[in-house]
């Protein structure tokens, strides 16, 4: 199937504007414009989800833990949950820049900016939740092996240090990745700022000319971090995933976890994407850019990887039936029919049924359907975590301390507030970057100058 | 520069930095005074123990009051002691609270003119006292509970030298229709005593003797040595149990008997005549034939206690067999109107089959006042008719344990001056006119004479903490006030040169070393049966009002009559076999719930003639169908722990008072009574959540409680030693061989230069489920109680806690809601296995790897150490424990949780663990480095049995070893070894260092 061209070439090819500005760079850059009142009403209501869960989160440190629901044997809750889930996230937006970029697929110019931006602040609101859930997060450095005189070292046979290694390699790559993806937008946002955007451009520029030099050095470290980027994805939830796997709890002691939580966190990035993604080229009328076409590709990934996490369902209950291992067989049960079987059901919908409606080309380029079932599987994946975290807890080996975890308001306010820490991050963006990549947009008119219609593929 | 030197430099910097240092520490100063003049017998950093005895109950175990620095840290048994032998009861380790209890009275009270209790001083307070006494002697009137023999007779001194009215004694479970039995059948008004060892046949007729009973820590230990399968190869002492529900005492008996509530004198005596009929007895016996026992024949016996005549015949003839069998009679939940003959009954039986003289003592008649519920009841009715003007209540909460329908807070009323002497306040203290603060048990002088040969004393162990005087020196000073009569008629001196004269006749010091003076009990001579047994009518006993269900009033294991209740361990500790903590409860059967439709949790109305309850339903199978059964004990409004205090709801009560259901009524010869009334159950429609620490009981064959036939325990001692397989236990169906032992040496997972591998043992034939080791560990280790709020989200803080299997288990899962609570126990099935589950200190621990800060690590002697300090509170460590032991802050409990004074008792030597650090048990590791550096300083190894954890040293039945794995003679080695041994779980490989012994199932007792 040839997929149409990024934009008509006609368009491309339209001499420069009377006012000496390319078409991409107006559309692309009024985007940061003045915001208007809806934007910040937007705005009010994640920051005020943010503080919410700043202050409460603040006086849970005073308090301590138990102002969450946590209960014996269930150590691990909400927090955990959502961790996981942040992280998932944080996927799809290094897969698009890194291996996308690898496998040249020209689609993902559009979207990558986006995504990247959403890893990065994905990452960012992982990370906090390992210094939520801790009990002494006063003390949380100790987890950092750091020659210090009070001779501590740490253990380099837990996963949670793995885990601490993984977060913070990923969030200093995607960083990194993102901003240097930024420079030349930022160049061309420094050109036509005026007052401090105009001071902060030019500072975040680094004094890009567009030389071919520059360029050059620039394509050249986007291909390395690419190579570099690139295990990272397929490692990092991994290691996320070990955190279960690694230990004893049944539900939780398998060796499938680290391909199906790689899978799981692709699906819930594409699907984080088109959740955030449709609604922002709707309101900025950035159609022209992202197509139809880039959403149906994205939905094509998500149909994959719900294919691989329906798969993963299935072989744990053959693995947990096939061990004959009546822990195992008794917590894959209680799963599914147990007290947490809503959770469990929820997760199986969302994740491995409705996205098979995917299947269909009228669904996948119909993007309110996109919309709708992107939101059940962003729903779904934090359900896939609750249940295997929670359900896997609750039901260990020894009965006589068979437990149920029933989140507090704290933490769920907490939760909300995890949300209103990414979307404040990504509104910000919104105006103070370019959401796509413009200098990318170019490239490609500039390919579909030079080689005609279809040069996007 | 030449202004500067380096020296002048570097004291300057040192003095900056030392200020700096001074003043980020902390704004308030303690200073740290050395001894002077160092006390006596005090080493800074050493123990101190001193030899007291047990205030908690009647039964007057003996104490070891370890003391460190001038305070009491912990009780432990006194191993010379000849009742606790060296153990101690929950209730024993818990009386440390008494003294440092937040609630403690610090100051005389006196009610002032605005009604409420103010302050006042010792003199204005005796003055006021004498002068009220000084009115009218006569109308001056005493009631307490049961003292020591010397209080007694001090008491008893001072009554006569007032001149007062008189003195009555009232204990709420006083075996006074034990005593009244006993004068009916041996014509001796004596309360005879149940020696348990050496018995072959215990039969129980619902005495509940291993919780609430007499003395369950001597009985406890006595059985667990008379059935020890160690040293008897046909499995020992076999028990029968005979109750409407499965009490922890009967999850302990061989076979269960549910006979219907009240006819238990009915089964004796048809037992009593089946064993003669089987060649027990002599000709006296024989003759009551014709006589008392001529109707009572199996097959009508059958009818009327819901007894199979079968199982009647066969233990009966058992009971003939029996070279040494014992019956003890029914207890307070069982004793009903007819609860003296019910108890002659048993007593009658204990006659025939020949254990009177031997396992039943009967010591000769009482001396001085015994506690008389009738003589109180009296004292009552001349409160109300205004015949007493001054009331003075010592050791005892009548206005809690007595039924409200007596009427004793009125009649309170009508007292012109109510005395309370008490160290705590409870209900009775609040309706005084002037509270005399006293010292607590530990601060005090008392002794005390469980029986005959067994003089015990009780001495101080601390400075007393606030300004409280001593019982018997409040009463004198008192006394002395009245008169100069009084004065001169009183003992001179303090009381405790009245105690020390009272004991002129033994060698004081020596007595106090020891804890007392133990002379062999004397052999009671076999006691004839007086003419007067006759007249025992056994008929079924009469029942108030019109419901469908027995109401049965048990005493909480814990609680006891209440006076548990305003200590926080008894009220954390959840009870013994429903695993309910912190409430009331209704016990009532699937059946019952059934036909109410209710399920566990809900709410129900039980009504009777004398009052209505609300309580949280505890459905569970090992119930009759027909009794409603509510724990005693419950239902105070006065007390930090006691009412809801500690949850910031002051005068509210915590759970109910059974007895606002239960008339003050009597038994038909005046004896109190608690078995007397049907309710009337209803679904109220409501469910209240009730903080439960257990809610499955099914083990699905997982192997942490395992439990071996006797048979298969034979086959595997003929056996080739390691890797017997052995029956699934008691014929039920799924006996597949199964592996017990794993093939590993425990001994091996430690340093491999280290000469020691801590290992413990616990034998789960022996334990009993009584939570002995539970309390010692939370008193030792300063282990934090949660209250209720946090009891219901199930973070109790208990490094070792019993888990209550019923059997095997079936791996079968059912879908929709599980049924919780107490699930899978049925009416007659007594296999229950009460599983000791503390840190296993697995040689390869699952939770040593998952930790990122090393937290928690491998010593070199095996253990599994924590560093709190190092915790960062992943909580990782605890989800990967198998076993769930670690528990985890989840508040600054070191703040919270130990009001003042209470952090007086910690244990200096365990650290107290703050907010976000997990914690567990390390096999009391203070206790081995305290004996690994005896015996650095003696250069020699430490020696087996030096170190004893604190659970192993509470254990009434020995149940739990500790030592060195590494060598192969020492006790837990061979406990190790043994043919029952096995590791919880073993199929994770954790290589634990806890080895359980599988309880053995004796089977059926055979006729």
């Amino acid at each position: 199937m040839a997929p149409p061209p990024a934009m008509p070439v006609a368009d491309a090819m339209r001499p420069a504007l009377p006012d000496g500005d390319s078409q991409a760079n107006r559309d692309l850059l009024r985007v940061m414009e003045k915001p208007s009142l809806g934007y910040f009403g937007l705005l009010g209501i994640t920051l005020l989800a943010m503080h919410v869960a700043g202050a409460l989160w603040a006086l849970m440190v005073y308090l301590g833990l138990g102002v969450a629901g946590y209960t014996h044997p269930i150590f691990w809750g909400a927090y955990i949950v959502t961790f996981v889930f942040w992280v998932g996230i944080a996927h799809a937006g290094t897969l698009i820049s890194a291996i996308l970029f690898l496998f040249r697929a020209k689609w993902r110019n559009a979207i990558n900016r986006g995504a990247e931006a959403m890893t990065v602040f994905a990452v960012l609101t992982a990370a906090q939740f390992l210094g939520i859930h801790v009990g002494r997060m006063w003390k949380s450095y100790f987890i950092l092996p750091y020659p210090n005189q009070r001779g501590l070292w740490v253990n380099f046979k837990s996963p949670l240090m793995w885990d601490t290694f993984a977060i913070s390699t990923y969030a200093t790559i995607s960083i990194v990745f993102f901003y240097i993806g930024l420079v030349p937008d930022l160049a061309i946002a420094r050109d036509r700022a005026t007052g401090w955007r105009k001071v902060l451009y030019t500072a975040l520029a680094l004094g890009w000319q567009g030389t071919s030099r520059q360029w050059k050095s620039h394509s050249r470290s986007v291909l390395h971090l690419s190579g570099l980027a690139t295990p990272l994805v397929l490692s990092v939830h991994s290691v996320v995933s070990w955190d279960f796997a690694m230990s004893i709890v049944p539900g939780w002691h398998a060796t499938i976890f680290a391909p199906y939580f790689v899978a799981g966190a692709i699906f819930s990035g594409f699907a984080m994407v088109l959740t955030v993604m449709i609604p922002v080229r709707r309101i900025y009328g950035l159609e022209r850019y992202i197509t139809d076409y880039h959403f149906e590709n994205m939905a094509r990934f998500i149909l994959l990887t719900s294919l691989i996490v329906g798969y993963a369902y299935a072989i744990e209950y053959f693995v947990a039936w096939y061990s004959a291992v009546e822990p195992e067989q008794t917590s894959f049960w209680l799963r599914a029919f147990g007290p947490y079987w809503i959770s469990t059901w929820t997760m199986i919908i969302c994740n491995a049924v409705i996205p098979q409606l995917l299947w269909f080309k009228k669904i996948r380029t119909h993007i309110p359907s996109l919309f709708v079932i992107s939101t059940f599987v962003n729903i779904g994946m934090w359900f896939e975590r609750y249940v295997i975290i929670i359900s896997g807890l609750s039901r260990e080996y020894d009965p006589a301390v068979w437990g149920v975890y029933t989140p507090t308001w704290v933490e769920l306010a907490i939760v909300a507030g995890s949300f209103g820490f990414f979307a404040t991050l990504f509104l910000i963006f919104l105006k103070l970057f370019p959401v796509i990549a413009i200098s990318e947009i170019k490239e490609l008119e500039i390919h579909a100058k030079a080689h005609g219609a279809g040069a996007g593929s | 520069m030449s202004e500067l030197d380096r020296r002048d430099f570097l004291k300057l910097v040192g003095v900056g930095a030392g200020s700096a240092a001074a003043a980020g520490c902390s704004d308030h100063v303690e200073k740290l005074i050395p001894y002077v003049v160092q006390p006596e017998e005090i080493t800074p950093g050493n123990a101190v123990f001193y030899a007291s005895t047990c205030a908690e109950c009647p039964a007057s175990c003996g104490l070891h009051v370890r003391t460190r620095e001038g305070r009491p840290v912990k009780l432990e048994g006194n191993p010379d002691h000849p009742i606790n032998r060296g153990r101690l009861c929950a209730r024993g380790q818990s009386g440390i609270g008494r003294t440092y209890h937040p609630d403690r009275l610090q100051r005389p009270q006196k009610r002032g003119a605005s009604g409420e209790l103010e302050d006042t001083t010792w003199e204005e307070a005796i003055a006021l006292v004498a002068a009220e006494i000084a009115k009218a002697p006569q109308k001056t009137q005493v009631l307490g509970g049961q003292t020591g023999p010397t209080r007694g007779q001090l008491i008893d001194d001072f009554v006569g030298a007032v001149g007062a009215g008189g003195r009555t004694v009232y204990e709420p479970f006083a075996q006074e229709a034990l005593r009244e039995a006993a004068r009916a059948v041996f014509g001796i008004e004596t309360v005879p005593h149940f020696d348990l060892s050496g018995a072959d046949l215990v039969l129980d007729f619902g005495s509940d003797f291993l919780e609430s009973g007499p003395s369950p820590t001597e009985h406890a230990g006595q059985l667990a040595d008379a059935r020890a399968v160690d040293t008897h190869d046909d499995g020992g002492a076999r028990v029968i149990a005979v109750s409407p529900r499965l009490s922890m005492t009967v999850s302990n008996a061989d076979e269960w008997l549910s006979a219907r509530a009240g006819t238990e004198g009915i089964l004796a005596l048809a037992l009593a005549r089946v064993a003669i009929e089987n060649g027990a007895g002599d000709d006296s016996h024989r003759a009551l034939l014709g006589g008392l026992l001529a109707d009572f024949d199996a097959a009508s016996a059958a009818k009327k206690t819901d007894v199979p005549a079968e199982s009647i015949e066969r233990v009966g003839r058992a009971l003939a067999k029996a070279k040494s069998a014992v019956a003890l009679p029914p207890g307070v939940a069982l004793s009903s109107r007819r609860a003296i003959d019910t108890t002659g009954a048993v007593l009658v039986l204990n006659h025939v089959i020949g254990a009177v003289g031997s396992r039943v003592q009967v010591p000769p008649a009482s001396a001085g006042a015994q506690p008389s519920y009738r003589e109180t009841l009296a004292l009552i009715q001349a409160m109300d008719a205004g015949n007493v003007s001054v009331l003075l209540l010592h050791d005892a909460n009548p206005a809690y344990s007595i039924p409200g329908t007596a009427g004793f807070r009125d009649a309170l009323e009508k007292v012109g001056l109510v005395v309370a002497f008490a160290s705590l306040p409870d209900e009775t203290t609040a309706l005084a006119d002037v509270v005399i603060p006293t010292h607590s048990a530990l601060e005090s002088w008392d002794d005390a004479q469980p029986r005959p040969g067994v003089r015990s004393i009780a001495q101080p162990t601390l400075r007393p903490l606030y300004d409280t005087r001593s019982f018997g020196d409040a009463l004198l000073d008192i006394g002395r006030a009245v008169s100069p009569a009084a004065s001169g008629a009183l003992p001179t001196g303090s009381w405790r040169n009245v105690l020390e004269a009272a004991w002129a006749d033994t060698d004081w010091t020596a007595a106090l070393a020891r804890g007392g003076v133990f002379t062999d009990a004397p052999a009671g001579e076999p006691t004839a049966l007086s003419a007067d047994v006759a007249r025992l009518e056994v008929v079924e006993p009469k029942f108030t009002g019109s419901g469908s269900h027995t109401l049965i009033a048990f005493p909480h294991g814990f609680l006891y009559d209440g006076r548990g209740a305003n200590l926080p361990w008894l009220q954390e500790i959840p009870d013994n076999v429903t695993k309910v903590a912190w409430a009331s409860w209704a016990e009532i059967s699937p059946a019952t719930a059934e036909s109410l439709g209710v399920e566990h949790g809900d709410v129900i109305g039980v009504e009777t003639s004398a009052g209505r309850l609300e309580l949280t339903a505890v459905v569970r199978g090992g119930l009759r169908d027909d009794v409603v059964a509510v724990p005693q004990g419950q239902g105070h409004t006065v007390g930090w722990w006691a009412s809801r205090a500690d949850e910031g709801a002051p005068g509210e009560a915590r759970g109910v008072n059974v007895l606002d259901a239960l008339p003050a009524g009597v038994d038909e010869r005046g004896g109190r009574a608690w078995l007397t009334e049907k309710a009337a159950l209803s679904n109220t429609g409501r469910s209240r959540r009730i903080p439960t620490q257990q809610t499955h009981d099914n083990q699905r064959g997982r192997q942490i409680a395992e439990s071996i036939s006797l048979v298969a325990l034979a086959e595997a001692a003929h056996g080739d030693g390691h890797g017997d397989g052995h029956g699934g236990g008691h014929g039920d169906g799924h006996g597949e061989a199964h592996e017990i032992r794993e093939p590993f040496d425990p001994a091996d997972d430690a340093h491999a230069d280290s000469e020691y591998r801590w290992g413990l043992g616990v034998d789960l034939d022996r334990c009993t489920g009584c939570s002995a080791c539970v309390a010692a560990c939370y008193v030792e280790n300063n282990v934090p109680v949660v209250g209720e709020t946090e009891s219901l989200r199930v973070r109790q803080m208990a490094w070792l806690r019993i888990e209550r299997y019923i059997g095997d288990g079936e791996p079968e899962l059912r879908a929709g809601r599980e049924r919780m609570g107490p699930n899978t126990e049925s009416v007659g099935d007594t296999d229950v296995r009460h599983a000791v589950m503390m840190c296993q200190q697995c040689g390869s621990a699952p939770c040593e790897s998952v930790c990122p800060v090393i937290a928690t690590y491998h010593s070199e002697d095996g253990l599994n150490g924590m560093i709190y300090n190092r915790c960062i509170g992943t909580r990782y460590c605890a989800n990967n424990c198998p076993y769930k032991v670690r528990r985890f802050n989840y508040f600054d409990n070191q703040i919270t949780k130990w009001p003042e004074p209470m952090r007086l008792g910690l244990n200096p030597d365990v650290t107290v663990r703050g907010q976000g650090v997990m914690e567990k048990c390390t096999y009391c590791v203070q206790r081995i480095a305290e004996a690994r550096q005896v015996a650095k300083n003696e250069n020699r190894s430490i020696r087996d049995g030096e170190v004893v954890t604190a659970c192993q040293q509470a254990c009434p039945t020995q149940a739990i070893t500790f030592g060195n794995l590494r060598d192969p003679e020492s006790a837990v080695s061979k406990q190790a070894e043994n043919k029952r041994g096995y590791h919880a779980l073993h199929v994770l490989n954790t290589r634990p260092g806890t080895t359980y012994l599988a309880q053995v199932d004796r089977g059926e007792v055979e006729g």
